[in-house]
């Protein structure tokens, strides 16, 4: 059990911040935009994180806990006053537009870390201390934060703000004539789910010891939209599931292989296509779940059925 | 349905329960397919640690290879793997570790730090290795060496070259010698082959972080000789049109461009700067150490100066045996990453018959012999293909041996190959 928690600690952190990174993606998406600017807030904030703990900060390790709490701070206001910045402009586009634009978004991020000093250019910046001895320790943040931000969406759903959001996802031009001010409403829907990855961002600088331009990419908002669109977009629950089970897939599958007892060339196709297997269940997933996995229809089902009983 | 969630329920050893709602089962089914496989893995490795969790190293002795089999770096891993899996044969036929065989475990890292990381977890908690050789890139390694430097077992990079990765800890060393020793031999060589040259343009792969490293080397190199440094161009590996930094770079008339990219886009640059009528020198970086680039500047390519690790042509006995494997099985001379590889498989194996005669390695518990191991490999010296090697208590690389080589295309444009300099 020991070695099982040795082995896969890792990924259990990554699960969480890959589920975070999928609700990040999820706010903006409630109120109808699909944005792809997480990455880049993601990058921000791991940067943010990053120099205050090399250069900011000299402290000895383990580096304090206290000090990491208030990096997550600082990461999520710069991210939020930045998100304000880029998305009061930014969501005057809509659609397939707003998606370009925050792409460009991100491409700009990347490339001012690639020309910055402070960010150490191609290289990034390394020896990012260690607040934990191991990485499954980091669940002490990663998981009081993933439920925090779990109760936060799931009460955003029930309250105006929410209700907001998702009347504008559903018709814009009749919220807007109830008297909702739609672009009020996409900023802060925006602006949150910049402030979650930034402060996703700081904590995963410190996990990969490391951090490189090469952490918040064009392919990255490609997965992060794979983890809600597969997990489904309509309840906040299915962003959650989908970034847990989409980064756990290549190591889950990376296990199967070494199963012993298999076939070789099996084994050789399970380690080796590993990411052909992964790009497989994303078309069959989007083909007979097209709504993602985890529907509001199910849930209402599934607590319509209990009651009956 | 009802059938498939039967059979569901019999695999994880549940009690069928027929009379559940329709609803009910649907989600069910659902989230029990993401079950399973976590089931599987999860029953299956806690079987795997229950049989090897005793004792110490017993049968053949594991020995981690992480690199990136998949992902866009796959290319150079693939050159590894193939080093990596002739140095096991090689060394297996030659007695092992003094008569006990050694075993490679190969886990995939792909192109990014996450997964590095996990490879390293693999290999250190599950397949239980002595020393993992890995992993492909520099920023890989500054993510998962401290895992590995923490779990106090030994890592040998066979192809780290940014500056700072043996400063990671004390379990960290590399075979592949910083930039910062091996480019300035190049300089040297073309300043030999024209000793008029004085004004210099150097040219690099922003984005890329080798690149970037072996561009501040190439021009600290050209101030310390004295020469004027003209221009520095930046460009992107990711770039195809390059007549921006070409014509500039040209207006400068310089004697000798210095270009730090990848193959694609160095081989570019190189078309580009030949056809807009540059002459003269062109020394290329350690990106441009592919037969890759042929295709890509083609008859152009001619007379690019390369500096190299790893000479084919060196002489030591070792060496010609793992070129000859290398040849028998793949047709062509063997890269430098293969080399690269294969050394640092060597240096596990030496250091373990060394720790071998001292306590048999059986009899140690794992813990000692990786510690013992780490101690042993950074003392010894070694007879490798890239020649006689040592290393620093650090863990840095001391290699006597370097080579500059020179591209020779054939009247064709299609053919050509790496000429080592004298």
């Amino acid at each position: 059990m020991n070695d099982f928690v040795s082995t896969y600690g890792f990924l259990f952190v990554s699960m969480i911040l890959g589920a975070m990174l999928g609700l990040s993606l999820y706010l903006p998406l409630m109120a109808g935009q699909l944005s792809l600017a997480s990455p880049g807030f993601y990058a921000l904030g791991g940067y943010v994180a990053a120099i205050l703990s090399t250069k900011v900060f000299q402290v000895k390790e383990p580096f304090p806990i206290a000090l990491l709490l208030l990096e997550m701070l600082i990461a999520g206001i710069i991210c939020g006053l930045l998100g304000v910045i880029v998305g009061v402009p930014a969501l005057r586009l809509r659609g397939i537009y707003l998606a370009i634009a925050t792409i460009a978004f991100v491409e700009i991020l990347r490339v001012l870390a690639l020309n910055l000093d402070v960010t150490g250019g191609a290289v990034g910046i390394f020896g990012i201390p260690q607040p934990f001895q191991s990485p499954i320790e980091y669940l002490w943040i990663v998981l009081p934060l993933l439920l925090i931000s779990m109760a936060f969406v799931y009460r955003l759903e029930k309250i105006r703000v929410g209700r907001a959001f998702i009347a504008i996802r559903e018709d814009e031009l009749a919220a807007d004539s109830m008297g909702i001010n739609p672009t009020y409403y996409k900023a802060l829907a925006f602006t949150l789910g910049a402030i979650l990855a930034g402060v996703v961002g700081a904590i995963s600088a410190h996990f990969l010891n490391t951090w490189n331009a090469r952490q918040g990419t064009f392919d990255a908002s490609i997965i992060y939209l794979t983890f809600v669109l597969i997990g489904g977009s309509r309840t906040f629950l299915g962003p959650v599931l989908g970034g847990m089970v989409f980064t756990a897939l290549p190591e889950i599958l990376r296990a199967i292989a070494d199963t012993p007892g298999l076939p070789v060339w099996l084994a050789q196709f399970l380690r080796d296509g590993r990411l052909i297997i992964f790009g497989l269940l994303i078309v069959i997933g989007t083909r007979f779940f097209p709504q993602g996995l985890v529907t509001p229809q199910l849930l209402k089902r599934r607590s319509r059925s209990q009651a009956n009983r | 349905m009802r059938e498939v969630y039967y059979v569901v329920n019999q695999l994880l050893g549940c009690p069928p329960a027929a009379n559940y709602p329709l609803d009910f089962m649907t989600l069910t089914l659902r989230s029990t397919l993401f079950m399973i496989f976590a089931l599987l893995s999860a029953c299956q490795s806690s079987t795997t640690n229950s049989s090897q969790s005793t004792g110490g190293v017993s049968g053949a002795i594991p020995i981690g290879i992480a690199v990136a089999q998949t992902s866009n770096v796959a290319l150079l891993g693939q050159e590894q793997v193939a080093g990596a899996k002739i140095a096991e044969k090689y060394f297996n036929d030659n007695g092992g570790v003094n008569g006990t065989p050694i075993r490679l475990v190969f886990q995939d890292t792909a192109g990014d730090e996450a997964g590095a990381i996990n490879a390293f977890q693999t290999l250190i908690t599950k397949d239980k290795v002595v020393g993992i050789v890995g992993p492909t890139l520099s920023q890989q390694a500054f993510g998962a060496d401290p895992i590995a430097d923490r779990a106090k077992v030994p890592v040998l990079a066979p192809s780290n070259t940014a500056k700072g990765i043996p400063q990671i800890g004390n379990f960290i060393a590399r075979v592949s010698a910083p930039v910062a020793v091996v480019a300035p031999n190049a300089v040297k060589a073309a300043l030999k082959i024209n000793p008029q040259i004085k004004r210099v343009a150097v040219l690099f792969a922003q984005n890329d972080a080798f690149s970037k490293s072996e561009t501040e080397t190439f021009q600290q190199t050209v101030k310390d000789q004295n020469l004027e440094l003209v221009t520095v161009q930046k460009f992107q590996t990711t770039d195809t049109d390059f007549q921006t930094q070409a014509t500039s770079t040209l207006n400068l008339k310089p004697d000798l461009v210095i270009i730090s990219g990848l193959a694609a886009d160095g081989g570019n640059l190189v078309r580009q700067l030949r056809e807009l009528g540059y002459k003269g020198l062109i020394i290329g970086g350690n990106g441009l150490n592919t037969s890759n680039v042929f295709s890509v500047c083609k008859a152009l390519c001619d007379g690019v100066l390369i500096a190299q690790a790893y000479s084919p042509e060196q002489t030591g006995g070792v060496n010609k045996a793992f070129r000859e494997a290398y040849q028998t099985q793949f047709k062509k001379e063997p890269p430098q990453f293969s080399a690269q590889a294969f050394t640092a498989v060597q240096v596990y194996v030496e250091a373990l018959k060394a720790v071998d005669k001292q306590t048999k390695v059986a009899q140690k518990s794992l813990p000692e012999l990786r510690a013992a191991l780490n101690q042993t490999l950074l003392k010894g010296q070694y007879e490798s293909p890239i020649g006689t090697i040592s290393f620093t208590p650090e863990g840095e690389i001391v290699q006597k041996e370097f080579y500059v080589a020179q591209i020779k295309m054939d009247a064709s444009g299609n053919n050509g190959k790496f000429a080592f300099l004298k």
